[in-house]
């Protein structure tokens, strides 16, 4: 059953050095096109399932005008949304203005992520980010009057970061008092600005130090999520139909989607994808590694995996794997009532336990 | 019929100059001809080098008269002088090629010794005479000098440009004797060399010294007294050509369908099983291997298969030798002995690609002699199975004299080279006004560590070095063990002199720490004598693997991550509770010293 969508909006003012996603360049005449074949994708591939989660994300979807905006909301307004609908839509400090949330809210958008990464000037200029700190807490006071709902993107372990600096960053994100953090440790991904200029990452210690700072700094808050954080009722929707292993549809240019048992990823180029020729690879899963993304995603939840639900799914009891057995002997798993869960002290090194799960055995 | 081979050092273009021979008897053309014909395993090519030995005939009119040539190839590196002594036995004569620009080396002499010892004609050739450095009277001096060659034997060529071949020509036909055989006695023929054809199964090379051989015939093997039928007979001119009978003196092949690998031992003679020799011709000495090392399959599943690629491996190298051998760290492989460092490298190769089977190899070892303090006497091949110091009464292990011929201007780091490496001088002889030969007296342990590497970086690479056993003496050695986790990783044990075993035992944790990857926890790496520790370096916790961000839900893209990891982590071996590398396996050897 399908229930959650993603819909990408590729376009930027500026492209953030530490950036790998889908991104173009802000042209007014390729927004107008590439809105006309959004259209016609969703169009076509929409099957009318009520939806329990929209995400909108880029990308930069503020960067839209107010009338392209509208019109991105009039197509939008096909898919059947449920009445308690998380309708999300990602954000950027330079380019959201008072216009633009309250068309948000008018338009059903009840939650917004906003990408703020530091406060730190200097280390926004280093990602290459166009506003101050100043204009970051002045915006996000504006639009929680509209949409009270906000997750902040932060990023830690920047290079020259120090724990202080990365204190003062969580100090004010905790005075905004907002109900949701995302967190991330920077990547230095390859195709990046920073990839490029060869920057090295900080030392694994340092970095550990710098999570180990903030789920100490957020202890008022639920750590749900390797990086995240909400307050009570607040996690994502959106984000746990991924975690949770559900099927969604990803609409837009270089959006991966998931359906039946094929998952799938669209091109990353413009000029196909305004032809209509969505669809880059496809993928359709074996029962097996449908079982695998089952714990790979699933075991980076705090309360990891339900038994009874996955028993429901695939007929099988996870404490009867080989794997299970010998990662819990190992103590790398705990199996605690109806759950299977990672202990919170190997969250930060998951990939050497997830690793067990490539190519289980029946 | 005349029987000669070659001798001379690695890179004095012994190879260049059989191809020169096979053109000039018309046996390949120069348009057949690829670079050194007689080298024809990968590995000889790559390296330069001839490992094994090969045998041809080659027709040659001469003076009105039809000759029949056998050019018996042998190996230039002094890991191999064993097959050098196996194809002198098979000649009457040899040529002894001397590269004009470098002088006599090392192993020249060496095998100059032994062919002397085979009672073989000996013709003196300097090669290389082309070249613009070539130093043709010095080079000339040294061969009277040195050996004690008249100025009028020796001979000058060049194997590039085909310069002075006739004249040797003429010398192998007129100074190498014909062989003496008698074609009516009762057959002996000397088996130098076989090798495995998954089609004909053994082949045998041989000389047949007395009497004939012809295909139909019963033959036995007098070592072993097993009895076949001959199915083909052949020489190779260079290639194979089928023949219906073999002669006194001739040299060939012979194949009986031989399935059995112990039948054929090299060195053993064939005779007729109707009309038998009355007694075997002179074998070979064995060669005792110098230098072990534990072989393992990286899979343990195909432990089978290397015992296979070790078996057929030593059907024409009876110096390599295997024994199973049980690791608690590695699982089940192979205590190999091998006749130097270089023949070791070549055996695992030669596994590795032919038989494509990865190894991990441990790092070498010597043979040690301890007496136990009961007196007894066990000879130890392997640093696991060192008994417990308090057993011991006397540590004795292999020493070894060398030749090092080297200009005289790098007497100095020589002497500092063999002092650091607990060298003893013995003496030094002057070649010319410029070259020296040193004999110093070494541990071999010291030799098979990194004295190659040494030498050649001490002397920019202008020293050639040979060397001979001469038994065993006391040394004040110790057993180290590595730890890992606290636990002892048997294969990585070593023997070391005491007063090196700090420094050593520094080094190879601190490699050791560069080497193995973090793990999910500390991991401590010592290195301990008895109960005592000496060095320590601590492998820090992994702390960080982890997934980012989910892009918008793209799960390939993890995915992929981790099956990239999953593949790193094979190629790792669980030693206890921690993944060890394969390369941290040859730690030991792989390390600067301070």
């Amino acid at each position: 059953m399908i229930k959650s969508a993603y819909v990408h909006i590729p376009f930027c003012e500026t492209i953030c050095s530490y950036c790998d996603f889908c991104k173009y360049y802000y042209q007014k005449e390729w927004v107008d096109d590439y809105l006309n074949a959004l259209e016609e994708e969703i169009e076509k591939r929409y099957q009318g399932e009520e939806l329990a989660t929209l995400y909108i994300g880029g990308g930069t979807p503020s960067v839209l005008t107010l009338e392209q905006l509208e019109r991105l909301f009039s197509i939008l307004s096909r898919l059947n949304l449920s009445k308690e609908v998380e309708y999300t839509v990602e954000c950027n400090i330079e380019n959201i203005t008072e216009e633009k949330i309250k068309l948000f809210r008018n338009y059903g958008v009840n939650r917004v992520s906003v990408g703020i990464q530091t406060f730190q000037e200097k280390y926004l200029s280093f990602l290459n980010r166009h506003h101050t700190s100043e204009e970051a807490i002045t915006k996000i006071s504006m639009m929680k009057k509209y949409i009270p709902n906000i997750n902040m993107d932060l990023i830690y372990a920047i290079p020259g970061e120090t724990i202080e600096e990365l204190e003062n960053d969580l100090d004010t994100f905790l005075s905004l008092d907002l109900p949701h953090l995302s967190t991330y440790s920077l990547m230095i991904e390859e195709h990046t600005k920073l990839y490029h200029e060869k920057i090295t990452p900080i030392p694994e210690e340092l970095d550990s130090q710098m999570y180990e700072k903030i789920k100490e700094r957020l202890k008022d808050y639920e750590h749900y999520e390797i990086s995240n954080f909400s307050k009570k009722g607040y996690a994502s929707l959106h984000n746990l139909t991924y975690w949770n292993n559900l099927e969604y549809y990803g609409f837009g240019l270089g959006a991966s989607g998931y359906l039946g048992n094929i998952r799938y990823t669209n091109t990353r180029s413009l000029s196909h994808y305004l032809k209509g020729n969505w669809v880059y690879e496809k993928q359709a899963l074996t029962p097996l590694e449908t079982m695998e993304n089952e714990f790979i995603l699933g075991f980076r939840k705090r309360e990891g995996i339900s038994l009874s639900q996955f028993q429901k799914k695939y007929h099988k009891n996870p404490l009867e794997m080989k794997v299970v057995q010998e990662l819990l002997l190992k103590k790398f798993l705990v199996h605690q009532n109806d759950f299977l869960f990672i202990p919170e002290k190997y969250l930060y090194i998951s990939n050497e336990i997830l690793v067990c799960f490539m190519g289980i055995e029946e | 019929m005349r029987n000669f081979s070659i001798i001379a050092h690695i890179d004095h273009g012994k190879s260049t100059l059989a191809d020169r021979i096979l053109e000039e008897t018309g046996a390949i053309t120069e348009r057949e001809r690829q670079e050194q014909l007689l080298d024809n395993m990968d590995i000889e090519r790559e390296r330069g080098i001839t490992i094994k030995l090969n045998a041809v005939q080659l027709p040659y009119h001469y003076q009105g008269k039809e000759y029949l040539l056998h050019l018996i190839d042998t190996p230039g590196h002094v890991d191999f002088t064993y097959e050098v002594s196996r194809s002198l036995a098979a000649c009457e004569g040899a040529l002894l090629v001397v590269d004009a620009t470098q002088g006599i080396e090392a192993q020249t002499l060496a095998n100059l010794y032994q062919a002397l010892d085979n009672n073989l004609t000996i013709i003196p050739v300097i090669n290389k005479i082309d070249l613009p450095n070539a130093d043709i009277e010095k080079v000339k001096r040294e061969l009277m000098d040195t050996i004690g060659f008249d100025e009028e034997e020796i001979l000058l060529v060049s194997a590039k440009t085909g310069t002075g071949i006739p004249e040797l020509m003429k010398a192998i036909i007129e100074r190498i004797p014909a062989p003496r055989g008698d074609r009516k006695a009762p057959l002996q023929a000397l088996i130098f060399d076989s090798y495995y054809d998954s089609y004909r199964g053994i082949v045998t090379l041989l000389r047949v010294v007395h009497g004939s051989v012809k295909i139909g015939d019963k033959i036995k093997m007098m070592a072993t007294n097993s009895t076949y039928e001959v199915t083909e007979l052949g020489v190779h001119n260079p290639y194979e050509k089928k023949v219906e009978e073999l002669q006194a003196g001739e040299v060939g092949y012979l194949c009986a369908s031989i399935k059995s690998i112990e039948d054929v031992k090299v060195g053993d003679t064939i005779t007729l099983e109707n009309n038998p020799a009355t007694c075997a011709l002179p074998g070979y000495k064995p060669m005792k291997p110098m230098v072990f090392c534990g072989i393992y399959p990286v899979e343990s599943s195909r432990y089978p298969d290397l015992r296979d690629a070790l078996e057929k491996l030593k059907l024409n190298d009876a110096s390599l030798q295997f024994e199973p051998e049980t690791s608690q760290a590695l699982g089940f492989g192979f205590r190999c002995g091998f006749l130097g460092l270089l023949h070791m490298d070549i055996i695992e190769e030669r596994i590795e690609r032919e038989f494509h089977i990865d190894l991990i190899a441990t790092s070498p070892s010597v043979v040690y002699e301890v007496e136990l303090a009961d007196r007894s006497v066990v000879m130890v091949d392997s640093p696991a199975k060192m008994p417990e110091r308090q057993r011991i009464a006397t540590l004795k292990e292999p020493y070894i004299r060398t030749s090092i011929f080297v200009p005289s201007e790098y007497i100095g780091p020589i002497m500092e080279l063999c002092q650091n490496k607990r060298g003893n001088y013995l003496s030094m002889e002057y070649l010319d006004a410029t070259r020296v030969n040193i004999h110093y007296e070494l541990p071999l342990s010291e030799i098979v560590y990194d004295f190659f590497d040494k030498l050649k970086s001490y002397t920019k690479g202008y020293a050639s070095f040979d060397y001979e056993m001469i038994g065993y003496k006391p040394s004040d050695l110790v057993k180290m063990d590595i730890l890992l986790n606290g636990e002892m990783v048997d294969a990585l044990s070593l023997v070391v002199h005491k007063d090196f075993a700090y420094a050593r035992g520094r080094a190879i944790v601190e490699r050791l720490r560069e080497l193995i990857p973090r793990q999910q926890f500390e991991v401590p790496i010592q290195a301990v004598i008895g109960t005592k520790a000496i060095a320590r370096a601590d492998i820090k916790a992994m702390r960080k693997n982890v997934l980012a961000k989910c892009y918008g839900g793209d799960v390939s893209r993890k995915r992929k991550l981790l099956e990239k990891q999953k593949e790193g982590k094979k190629r790792m071996k669980m030693v206890g509770s921690v993944e060890v590398p394969q390369e941290a396996f040859l730690a030991v050897l792989s390390m600067e010293e301070e």
